[in-house]
């Protein structure tokens, strides 16, 4: 794998997924999904609790295999590869249980999510020779960027398992943005996020886009949903039921009954 | 972090070796120094891999001898110079490691202890039962001193001052890498392996690096252990050897340098202070392993900083 991401091209979708199935035991958690994403796009994945929208983020990074279909991204099918090599191509993502390295700095969290952006082995980093100690002066300077572009910048050297909830958060998708993905999945980024802290979430979601980043979006909250999305894509008991633009999917019946009787309408959240 | 007082420490350490080493000519004191030192290398190098990347091994020991069995052969047997006996030592351990760690780093928590205990149990009968380039279990006798070129380390005290240096070195080393991509690395595959793969971690070829790394300083301090000794038997490098490191660990506290060698010194003095227990060593660790565990889980060390810690709040509520 080389470790720089290539630059995209074109309006070609930058992640196509086709006809993917997931069962685990008797659970159909995936069933033929397929839709794609455009480059520097948001789209909105939504559904009804176990709908499979976690699932799916574990198959496009490659924590779960899928038993049938395929991912391609920019191009080329990711099959083969592992998750640590996904994110060198550049899938990155958070998670919907905030999995932090607790017992480091809100700092070190960052600098290891710029791990597959720099390249110093074991061997270098007991030598320390001028290279290596520029490549760490440079993630450091990188680091500090990001954790001011999340609001951060006061809180580097703050254990990540203390900072409240909120920040945490922020501090993941911080670390999924080190590794400089031309995909991002955000896995449910404003569960437990109060009003101003999703405001300023959806702000920098936008703020990401215009980096020419594309984005998956799983998100219960549907007024940041709705407003941020350029497409919807819904899921329900790994089916996808709906797909289209946030006003359409409003309006689909079948979205509706999804979501009857589980959350009233989608549109009240 | 403290990165800044760095130096400072280290001269300070280098200082201390200089001042115990002028100052200590008792046979016996230089020998248990030295003995610190060699436990502070084998503490030192089970906490790369079991503090900070969260890797266990039981049977960590079976690189020790490793390394004093080969230097034995190729010095005694062959007449190889330590010189040349030494990377030859710390290569074998380094290999072999690789070879056990592709496997056995692919099992986690009682998996990977079961592997690395196997492990130890199998090169322990091989150094036992292999009599005829042992010594089997009688031993192996007659390893010569160790010589540099023109420069002998026979006598105790430049014995004590050689240790020490590489201890010295090995503490830089080990505390570079943990202050390094790598090693932050390592810490994250400590606290989720799951997420430290999510964000481009190729956490199996880390902790085979590091398993790599940690045998090849246990492999280091069986050559000095034999080149200190003269006489080797398979004994020294058994499951209780194995169980005496990660308890030198465990106190010491996971993750911190400084508690190896607290760790390292503790238990190497206990046995000499007491002198009855010797029949109930294994009683003994087990006994500060289980209490360690149960009431100061992050060291003897962190355990009774935490415990004042907890004082000073409680009085400042006052
Ligand atoms: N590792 C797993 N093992 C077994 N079953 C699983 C596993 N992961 C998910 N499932 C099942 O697959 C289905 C889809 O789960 P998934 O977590 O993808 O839903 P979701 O859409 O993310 O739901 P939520 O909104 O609650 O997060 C559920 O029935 C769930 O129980
Ligand atoms: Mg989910």
């Amino acid at each position: 794998m080389n470790g720089t991401a290539k630059p995209m091209t074109g309006s070609d979708p930058i992640l196509e997924i086709r006809d993917v199935d997931k069962a685990f035991g008797g659970v159909q958690a995936l069933d033929r999904i397929g839709f794609a994403l455009e480059k520097a796009s948001i789209t909105g994945l939504i559904g009804p609790n176990g709908a499979g929208k976690t699932t799916l983020f574990n198959v496009i990074t490659g924590i779960f295999a899928p038993d049938a279909g395929d991912i391609r991204f920019a191009g080329q099918s990711i099959e083969n590869l592992e998750v640590h090599q996904r994110v060198s191509l550049g899938i990155a993502r958070t998670f919907q249980n905030v999995e932090l390295f607790e017992s480091m700095t809100a700092m070190e969290n960052i600098l290891v999510g710029l791990y597959t952006r720099t390249r110093a082995g074991m061997i270098q980093s007991m030598l320390r020779l001028p290279r290596t100690r520029q490549e760490e002066a440079r993630a450091r300077d990188q680091a500090m960027e990001l954790l001011n572009f999340v609001g951060l910048r006061d809180y580097a050297s703050r254990k990540s398992g203390d900072l409240p909830f909120g920040w945490q958060r922020m501090l993941e998708v911080a670390r999924a943005m080190a590794a400089q993905p031309h995909l991002l999945l955000l896995d449910e980024p404003a569960a437990g996020l109060n009003i101003s802290e999703t405001g300023h979430l959806g702000e920098l979601i936008k703020e990401i886009r215009k980096q020419g980043i594309t984005i998956l979006l799983v998100e219960h909250d549907m007024s940041l949903t709705m407003s941020i999305s350029d497409q919807i894509v819904v899921l329900d008991q790994g089916r996808k039921i709906a797909e289209g633009t946030p006003r359409a999917v409003q309006e689909n019946k079948a979205v509706m009954a999804a979501y009857l009787g589980k959350k009233a309408n989608p549109t009240n959240n | 972090m403290d990165d800044k007082y760095l130096p400072a420490i280290y001269t300070g350490f280098a200082l201390g070796i200089a001042f115990l080493g002028w100052r200590i000519d008792n046979a016996y004191y230089l020998q248990l120094l030295i003995f610190i030192g060699l436990n502070t290398l084998l503490a030192l190098s089970l906490n790369m891999l079991m503090g900070y990347a969260g890797q266990i091994s039981l049977g960590h020991a079976a690189f020790y001898g490793i390394g004093a069995y080969v230097t034995a052969i190729l010095s005694t047997t062959y007449q190889v110079p330590p010189l040349l006996a030494l990377p030859a030592a710390v290569g074998a351990a380094m290999v072999i490691a690789w070879i056990v760690g592709i496997p056995t780093l692919r099992l986690s928590g009682y998996y990977l202890g079961m592997g690395t205990l196997g492990f130890g149990m199998i090169v322990h009968i091989v150094l036992r039962e292999w009599g005829s380039v042992t010594g089997g279990a009688s031993g192996f006798v007659g390893i010569p001193p160790l010589e540099i070129g023109p420069v002998s380390f026979a006598s105790s005290k430049s014995y004590f001052f050689l240790v020490w240096a590489v201890v010295l070195a090995v503490i830089i080393l080990c505390r570079r890498i943990i202050d390094s991509r790598v090693g932050r690395a390592l810490c994250a595959i400590h606290d989720g392996e799951k997420a430290a793969a999510a964000v481009g971690v190729n956490t199996r070829r880390l902790k085979l690096q590091v398993f790599v790394l940690s045998a090849g300083i246990a492999a280091l301090a069986g050559f000095l252990y034999a080149h200190l000794v003269f006489f080797i038997s398979p004994g020294s490098f058994g499951f209780m050897a194995s169980i005496k490191i990660v308890t030198m660990v465990v106190i010491g506290g996971m993750a911190s340098i400084w508690g190896a060698l607290f760790g390292a010194s503790l238990l190497t003095l206990l046995p000499e202070w007491l002198h009855a227990f010797s029949e109930f060593e294994m009683v003994v660790y087990g006994l500060i392993l289980m209490v360690v565990m149960i009431f100061m889980p992050r060291g003897l060390t962190r355990g009774l900083m935490d415990i004042y810690e907890r004082y000073r709040k409680t009085h400042d509520r006052q």
